[in-house]
């Protein structure tokens, strides 16, 4: 009986919500980061200015990461919503999360009062407002979480990966039956 | 040949283009990868690129155009005729992202008023309450305008001016020490007899809170720094540009 072995082309048949779950973490991280970069990227001064609030990073470093954050988070925000590249991205888009976890818990351990220059802003309070660090942080590492989901897991549903036939999920690797029809292997229906 | 060998022999042969396959699947794999990966870091480079490059500062190039002040404080840098287009500033010195916008755009606010474009018109406000970090930060903008306000119009004001946001303090700490006013004032070449005991006495204090508190009333200011041009507020993309702040400012003059 040969059927048992050449029985692969549903083998994820009992978790066939996951590929909706990447997609939707997928879009969700990409919605967030597009948004994100987008209120800064007109103005990288404040995103420079932004950065330095946290004063973590030196002079020089925290110019090349004002300058550089929002369009690294738009190109990523693109690359998730197109579904490209998608293990990459979403660890990048991880640690983007993890960091920002981090610089904003440290803002709110030494005592700093600003704001956290998510979506822009220049990194400064309106007098009287008062920082939302807490939920900022639970923000970030619900996407971080996010992150982790699509780095870990097949991109998923509607995406361009599984289109150009580039996740590695899909690499015959493991077959071992040497029966010489069905040549293509690659009949995941990720389309 | 047995059918055993043969089958064996076909099972090879199989096998190895079966190896080829997969190795030319993964090339192609590989080089859709790099090209995909190569085009976003473009992507990302390029974008840096000019992020830094719309940031880039003017040079100053002439001297100042003349610097007056009026009864309320506000200071008008503009050539004798140059009635507009008028570009206000509504700046506070402790504010960081005031000492963002001195050291993108002002070079091209000087150099505006230098060449007889513009009426350049900066109004110090204190824009920080005093419930803010104890007072401290209020403190600090008050301290500070009061103190660039006992220097006498002219270009050392401008000096001066500069200075005050060269040495911003941060916002949670005490800073603009009465001791570094006068200090910074001499080094501004600031030669009346009278600023140190001006600053010290913080003699212009209250009319500055009380004209700032006006300022801001009437202007509708909501956060600092404010630009306008004619009026009209323009937006931190632009204020922010130095190329796209000139281009404003010469539109609105034709």
């Amino acid at each position: 009986m040969t059927i048992v072995t050449s029985d692969k082309p549903e083998p994820s048949k009992p978790r066939s919500a996951l590929p909706w779950v990447t997609t939707v973490s997928r879009l969700i991280l990409a919605a967030v980061l597009i948004v994100a970069g987008g209120g800064k990227i007109g103005t990288p001064v404040l995103s420079v200015e932004a950065v330095k609030a946290y004063q973590l990073l030196p002079e020089s470093l925290a110019t090349a990461v004002g300058y550089g954050l929002p369009i690294l988070e738009i190109v990523i925000g693109v690359l998730l919503v197109v579904g490209l590249l998608t293990r990459v991205a979403g660890i990048v888009s991880a640690l983007l999360m993890l960091a920002f976890v981090i610089g904003i818990a440290s803002a709110w351990a030494r005592g700093l009062r600003i704001d956290c220059g998510c979506f822009g802003g220049g990194g400064q309070l309106a007098a009287g407002e008062e920082p939302s660090y807490l939920i900022d942080i639970l923000r970030d590492f619900g996407l971080f979480a996010l992150g982790v989901i699509v780095a870990w897991f097949p991109p998923g549903r509607l995406a361009l990966d599984s289109v150009l036939g580039l996740t590695p999920s899909q690499e015959p690797d493991e077959y071992d039956d040497t029966e010489g029809d069905d040549e293509e292997p690659r009949q995941e229906e990720d389309h | 040949m047995g059918k055993a060998a043969r089958d064996q022999s076909a099972r090879d042969r199989i096998k190895a283009q079966r190896e080829a396959e997969r190795k030319k699947e993964r090339a192609r794999r590989v080089a859709t990868m790099t090209t995909a990966a190569v085009v976003a870091v473009a992507a990302i480079g390029a974008g840096w690129w000019f992020a830094a490059q719309s940031s880039r500062p003017e040079q100053t190039t002439t001297a100042l155009a003349p610097i007056t002040r009026a009864a309320d404080g506000t200071v008008v840098m503009a050539k004798p005729g140059v009635g507009k287009p008028v570009v206000d500033v509504y700046e506070d010195f402790q504010c960081p992202a005031c000492k963002a916008l001195e050291e993108t755009s002002a070079a091209t606010l000087k150099n505006l008023a230098a060449e007889g474009k513009a009426k350049v018109v900066f109004h110090t406000v204190t824009i920080f309450p005093q419930e803010m970090n104890k007072g401290v930060t209020r403190g600090n903008s008050v301290r500070g305008a009061a103190a660039a306000r006992c220097v006498p119009a002219g270009p050392s004001w401008m000096t001066y001016h500069d200075r005050l946001f060269k040495e911003q303090p941060p916002e949670t700490a005490e800073g603009f020490a009465l001791d570094d006013l006068v200090a910074w004032g001499e080094d501004a070449g600031i030669t009346d007899p009278n600023f140190a005991a001006c600053v010290r006495n913080q003699q212009h204090a209250a009319a500055h809170v009380s004209d700032s508190d006006k300022k801001l009333e009437a202007a509708k200011i909501e956060g600092t720094p404010t630009l306008k041009i004619d009026g009209t507020a323009v937006d931190n993309n632009v204020a922010f540009a130095p190329a796209q702040l000139r281009q404003a400012i010469l539109d609105a003059a034709k």
